[in-house]
């Protein structure tokens, strides 16, 4: 009796064991060179967030905006294909690192705290971004200063270029961050914060949606972020590689046609309902 | 308790309730007229989950749907998973052998302390990724091709994100089995110690006993508490969004978050939980009343 | 019997253990991942000229700790006022409780926080903090109901029988004679449901409420420090369930040795 059960325990913890001992593969990240991997596999991998226009879900339920735009064309000139990986932002930066996706485009602004972790390429969009007040709270202000206190409560998007910019030029202010951009102008709407604070042309729009809660009290916009692909540390071939893509699509104005179809015109607004 | 409850008529405290209600709904609805700032737009709702595709002239399903079946797939798997790994650590937690009942217990107590977006954290990043990675799951699934991905297609929705799935699904069973595991127990414990003397007397060992004589009684008190684990399950299923699997909250999020419609969306998400997780409580009910009248 | 020698017992369950942990260990090297350690204690106490200053995590543990204990009060009360209005001879009251308990529990917390804090909060003049502790204690509320109803059913007829022949009024059977005894054996699973509502109260993040999870996604989302800051918030919260479990086996050692007397 006592051989028996001490063996079945004995086999548990040698199951367990050799279950664990197989589970653990060699690094992989040590050598790791992204771009042949990529070429490779002839699928490039990329994580996205969900952030109108940058990357958004059309009436039709296809992925589209001006990060898919990119992507796609900087898959082209690799000759590979693209698969997108919609993921929440509190997983992307973990999925990246797991080696979940190759390459994280999503509107995702340079700071040197973030620069800590991850390496971003060359900038290839400055966002614009510009602050709507509520007409309850803080009627009648015409200077940025004025919302650069204390007692002001500012909602932005949590991780967005806005919130970046907020924490950047306005520090005294209090920031609050959600999860979507509705759910930020639904706060300002029901009275709940000061000011919200996104990126342009949308403000100016929710202003004059509405009208009698809205409105635009500075003009002229944030100064500009700077939003870069993100990558896991370690690949300088792979910096290279999409640091120079993006300086010849910089130079060859893809990038601002895009920019301009995006955030500047609305030919795009019918892939959203109404 | 204190008298007949079924009674039909209309006591003082029926009058009185409903006179709070009829205010409360009163007031609710004359505040939504005067203080809400929202234009309500429910039209766009039906075309998230179907649309007619102009190009093709054929009707295709839409994020909602999609959604809806992501979960619905997930939460059967997630069952099936729990179910089995719930039982093993239910009977290694009553295992006389101390090594083997700490290990189900510290498994147990983990699951139930730890907040879940850690659980899949840890599980997710530093143990299934490696592993699927190293298995090459992604790559297998992106290579299939014709009747075998149409069957992997059904079974476990898109093959690009099918290692995703694999590994959301795995961790959310593993969540759920902890809860599983302690309903078994007590379900197991329930079953009084003269039915294991009796068959130890009868020369029956452990296991037999078990399978032949305990489990099947059980399994009359389990059922029910495991059902309500179930309707657990299917609401947990939202925190897999953070990896990428795209169930009904993850594509209800990305609906709100391009329509910018907030309540219509969110509404219409509740009543879809809610009529997955409400069919399962009256199969539930219905379950546990069969049980007490067999048990009379 | 050497089987029950708990010393070979206590090898096997550490080297077990230990073997899961290295696992882990192993599986987060092969990502990549590179530990900065040292730029956690920031976010939890600040040096600043010879004063020790609390951290926005630690700011974020006394919210959670604020909005917990205000919700388990209120979710007492719904769960009481519920398990009663179920128990009660009033069909509409019984109707009330039995619609409150389904709704509650088929639907997830998640899309109840956003319609009461996006849609109802306005509608009832409800600021970020009350919306949030009262969807908290709604939903526990619906949980606690039944184990209330299971606690007040556990109580014997009998005793409801006596009380009466007493002379007691309904109030006052509830009070001495029924409660007393329900709460004993609500106890236990309501402690379960107390460590739950403290893990969900993480939940109100999505609406800004700056408790220990808000902080945690905020400085992550500035840091990208993911693993660092999560495993820190992760052991405050284990920090608290635990100590609220060792409280309550504590009070129920003590009301059995009561009881024993």
């Amino acid at each position: 009796m006592f051989h028996r059960r001490s063996m079945i325990a004995a086999a548990i913890a040698g199951v367990m064991l050799g279950g664990v001992t197989a589970a653990v593969p060699a690094p992989v990240h040590a050598q790791e060179n992204l771009i042949d991997s990529i070429v490779q596999r002839g699928v490039m991998r990329v994580g996205v967030g969900n952030f109108v226009p940058w990357v958004f879900r059309s009436k039709t339920g296809d992925i589209v905006g001006f990060e898919v735009d990119v992507a796609t064309k900087l898959a082209e000139d690799m000759g590979v294909q693209v698969e997108f990986v919609p993921t929440v932002w509190d997983g992307m930066i973990p999925a990246l690192l797991a080696g979940n996706f190759d390459v994280v485009i999503s509107g995702m602004s340079i700071t040197p705290q973030r620069n800590l972790r991850v390496n971003f390429t060359t900038p290839y969009a400055s966002s614009g971004n510009m602050l709507a007040a509520s007409v309850q709270r803080m009627p009648d202000r015409a200077s940025l200063d004025d919302f650069n206190d204390r007692s002001v409560i500012i909602a932005a998007v949590r991780g967005s270029t806005a919130a970046a910019a907020v924490q950047a030029q306005l520090p005294r202010a209090r920031l609050i961050q959600f999860d979507a951009e509705a759910d930020v102008l639904q706060e300002v709407l029901n009275g709940n914060a000061d000011a919200l604070v996104a990126s342009v042309p949308k403000p100016g729009r929710d202003a004059a949606t509405f009208p009698d809660q809205l409105y635009i009290p500075v003009r002229e916009t944030f100064r500009g972020t700077l939003e870069a692909f993100a990558l896991r540390k370690g690949d300088a071939d792979a910096l290279n590689f999409f640091n120079n893509w993006i300086l010849v699509n910089v130079a060859n104005g893809f990038l601002e046609e895009r920019w301009d179809y995006w955030f500047v015109g609305q030919d795009w607004a019918d892939l959203v309902p109404e | 308790m204190f008298e007949n409850p079924t009674q039909r008529r209309l006591g003082w405290l029926d009058v009185v309730l409903i006179c709070v209600l009829l205010l409360g709904v009163a007031w609710i609805i004359y505040r939504v007229e005067t203080r809400l700032v929202y234009n309500w737009n429910w039209g766009m709702i039906p075309g998230y989950f179907w649309f007619l595709d102009p190009i093709t002239g054929q009707w295709r399903s839409n994020m909602l749907l999609q959604g809806l079946l992501t979960t619905i797939r997930m939460t059967i798997w997630a069952s099936i998973i729990a179910l089995i790994v719930g039982t093993l650590m239910a009977i290694a937690r009553i295992s006389p052998l101390p090594s083997v009942a700490w290990l189900a217990r510290t498994y147990v107590e983990l699951v139930r302390n730890l907040p879940p977006l850690v659980f899949i954290f840890i599980f997710f990043f530093f143990l299934s990724t490696p592993i699927s990675n190293q298995l090459g799951l992604a790559d297998w699934a992106r290579a299939l091709e014709g009747t075998q991905r149409s069957i992997v297609t059904f079974l476990f929705g898109p093959p690009n994100l099918f290692a995703n799935f694999i590994t959301g699904t795995i961790c959310l069973a593993l969540f759920e089995a902890a809860y599983v595991t302690e309903i078994i127990r007590a379900g197991i414990q329930n079953v009084g110690r003269g039915q294991w003397e009796a068959s130890t007397a009868l020369g029956l060992n452990r296991w037999r006993t078990l399978r032949l004589v305990i489990l099947p009684q059980a399994i009359r008190r389990i059922l029910p508490p495991l059902t309500g684990q179930m309707i657990s399950l299917i609401k947990d299923s939202s925190i897999v969004s953070l990896i990428s699997v795209q169930e009904l909250t993850f594509t209800g999020q990305q609906i709100s978050v391009a329509t910018r419609r907030v309540f219509e969306v969110w509404l219409t998400v509740a009543a879809l939980y809610f009529v997955l997780c409400f069919s399962l409580s009256i199969v539930s009910r219905r379950l546990e009343a069969r049980f007490r009248r067999a048990d009379r | 019997m050497a089987r029950h020698n708990p010393f070979v017992h206590l090898a096997i369950y550490a080297s077990v253990m230990a073997l899961i942990v290295w696992g882990v260990y192993q599986g987060a090297v092969s990502t990549g991942y590179r530990w900065q350690w040292h730029r956690v204690p920031q976010y939890l106490f600040e040096w600043d000229d010879g004063t020790l200053y609390r951290g926005v995590l630690i700011d974020g543990l006394i919210v959670t700790l604020q909005i917990s204990a205000a919700a388990f009060v209120l979710m007492l009360v719904f769960g009481l006022v519920t398990a009663i209005l179920d128990g009660s001879p009033s069909f509409v009251g019984r109707a009330i409780a039995r619609t409150y308990v389904e709704v509650i529990r088929n639907t997830p917390l998640l899309v109840q926080l956003y319609v009461i804090y996006f849609a109802l909060s306005p509608v009832l003049g409800l600021d970020r903090m009350s919306a949030a502790i009262l969807t908290l204690a709604l939903f526990e509320g619906a949980y606690a109901a039944e184990i209330f109803r299971a606690g007040l059913q556990a109580v014997p007829r009998g005793q409801v029988e006596a009380a009466q022949a007493l002379g007691l009024s309904r109030f006052h059977i509830y009070r001495h004679v029924v409660l007393p005894q329900a709460f004993r054996l609500t106890l236990p699973p309501l402690t379960g449901q107390t460590v739950s509502l403290i893990k969900d109260s993480s939940i109100v993040s999505v609406i800004a409420v700056f408790d220990l999870t808000t902080e945690g996604r905020n400085i992550i989302s500035d840091t990208f420090l993911t693993f660092e800051i999560w495993f820190t918030v992760a052991l405050l919260y284990l920090m608290l369930t635990v100590t609220l479990s060792f409280a309550v086996t504590g009070l129920e050692h003590r009301m059995q040795r009561t009881v024993a007397r």
